[in-house]
């Protein structure tokens, strides 16, 4: 069985990624993991380097 | 160097130009085809860049070392203006210190204090409370008979209202913020300003802006000591008795936290909310579409918000030399960052200057990028998406009565009078 989905949200400004919606518009797909986002992905609202997402539970 | 024609620089900054939308939009355009980043050099101000397109503009706003926010002044001002204000403010260069004027290294634990209150998680819990204003304004928007200014008796008052709750400003001062906050945006508008819009020396212009910056002073330094000595659940309460590395806030930064909060808080879902309701006025059948499906609300919002832009500018300055999209910028630098062209750039929105509630991708950089982004897009985002909610359930059309009007303000502006018909379900 898969792990469950989890969300991650950047520091800066608040975005949040969810695993299991994805990010569409970025063309993420629902279902893309954190950790198959390349590391240099940066936060599409306002820039923030992927090290600066914390996980968070909603 | 580039320099900008005469006539195209002194478009850009003419608040008059911005209440027309086609003239500013089309020296915007012109800069993007012919010079998208050179300098304007306009008689009483000091030469700026004017940065136009999109991915110039995150370059700048990304790179928060390298272009400062506060060294100068983060709204465009004439020599003479700058000169008064450092003299009153003991040589600074702006009249507030809000989190707008900051850089690192107080930019982030400023931004900090509040920043929990405004994720979206912790703004959930609002929902309930914000859907019943929105309901509470679209009652009274019903009982009007079929005809309203959308924009001065729904959209500059819901945001007011749900703002002034969360700072825990009174309904009765309501009024009283609205007007000072118009005075202070709108104060080169004959029909907003303190000084009635007639033409004002750099002095009077001046002193009038810093005559509202004191008024809200005076009012928000009585709510502090209200607060301190009897704390709420309030963003007061926090700005009040909050700490930065360990220590109150300065009395010029609260004072600051306050005032940005109580303007740009609602001022600026206002406008993009009544700039959304005259397009749609307009364009009858994507109304139609969104009544019929709901789930485009979140692109109606988005498309309304790179719409409207209500932010018009703001500046930026080099703190070295640094080459962007092929132009050197010297040390020291000023730099105008226009929102408005930016989410009009050709080379990332398709048709432009077409209203799409369907638009995706709809990266639009009206609440700016980087580490001075908006503090509120997501109250903004939840504020919009609840008053269409409940508009599209109650309202079956509508159509414009009149002319809308746009303020003339070249900072921060949006739709003054949206007059609308309307048949309701």
């Amino acid at each position: 069985m898969s792990a469950p989905y989890v969300t991650w949200q950047c520091r800066t400004c608040g975005y949040i990624y969810d695993e299991a919606a994805g990010d569409p518009a970025e063309g993420l797909a629902p279902g893309t993991r954190w950790s198959d986002l390349p590391d240099d992905w940066i936060c599409p609202l306002c820039g923030t380097a992927k090290a600066d997402f914390d996980m968070v539970e909603l | 160097m580039t320099a900008i024609p005469d006539e195209i620089a002194r478009t850009i900054i003419d608040p008059f130009a911005y209440a027309d939308g086609d003239r500013v939009d089309e020296a915007f355009t012109w800069l993007r085809r012919e010079a998208p980043l050179a300098q304007a050099r306009i008689d009483g101000f000091d030469p700026f860049w004017v940065v136009t397109r999109h991915a110039d503009i995150k370059e700048v706003e990304r790179q928060n070392d390298l272009f400062h926010n506060g060294d100068r002044s983060t709204v465009l001002t004439t020599i003479e203006g700058d000169r008064m204000v450092r003299e009153m403010m003991g040589g600074s260069p702006h009249l507030v210190r809000a989190l707008v004027q900051m850089d690192a290294p107080d930019h982030i634990p400023y931004r900090r204090l509040t920043q929990g209150a405004f994720l979206p998680q912790n703004l959930r819990r609002l929902e309930g409370r914000i859907r019943e204003i929105a309901r509470g304004f679209i009652d009274r928007m019903a009982a009007q008979g079929g005809t309203c200014d959308f924009a001065r008796d729904v959209a500059f008052l819901y945001p007011l209202h749900v703002v002034m709750e969360l700072i825990g400003v009174p309904e009765s001062d309501e009024p009283r913020m609205l007007k000072l906050t118009q005075e202070l945006f709108g104060s080169a508008d004959p029909d907003l300003s303190r000084t009635g819009g007639r033409p004002v020396s750099d002095r009077e212009g001046v002193d009038s802006i810093q005559s509202v910056v004191m008024d809200f002073m005076t009012y928000f330094n009585a709510m502090t000591e209200d607060r301190r000595a009897n704390p709420r659940e309030d963003l007061a309460s926090l700005i009040a008795n909050g700490t930065v590395n360990g220590q109150p806030l300065g009395h010029l930064e609260a004072m600051s936290y306050y005032i940005i909060a109580a303007t740009a808080g609602h001022d600026t879902t206002s406008s993009t909310t009544a700039g959304a309701l005259w397009a749609l006025a307009e364009r009858p059948d994507q109304y139609a579409r969104l009544q019929a499906d709901p789930s485009l609300i979140g692109g109606l919002i988005e498309e309304s918000i790179r719409w409207v832009t209500p932010v018009k500018h703001f500046m930026r300055t080099a703190t070295e030399d640094a080459e962007l999209a092929g132009q050197k910028i010297a040390k020291g630098d000023w730099m105008m960052l226009s929102y408005p062209s930016g989410n009009r750039d050709e080379a990332v929105f398709d048709d432009p200057f077409e209203f799409r509630i369907d638009r995706s991708p709809n990266r639009h950089i009206a609440f700016g990028y980087g580490a001075h982004v908006c503090l509120g897009q997501h109250l903004a985002r939840l504020e919009m998406r609840i008053l269409w909610e409940e508009l599209l359930q109650r309202v079956a059309s509508i159509e414009l009565d009149g002319e809308p009007k746009r303020m003339a303000a070249a900072f921060v502006c949006g739709p003054k009078s949206v007059p609308v018909r309307f048949k309701l379900h």
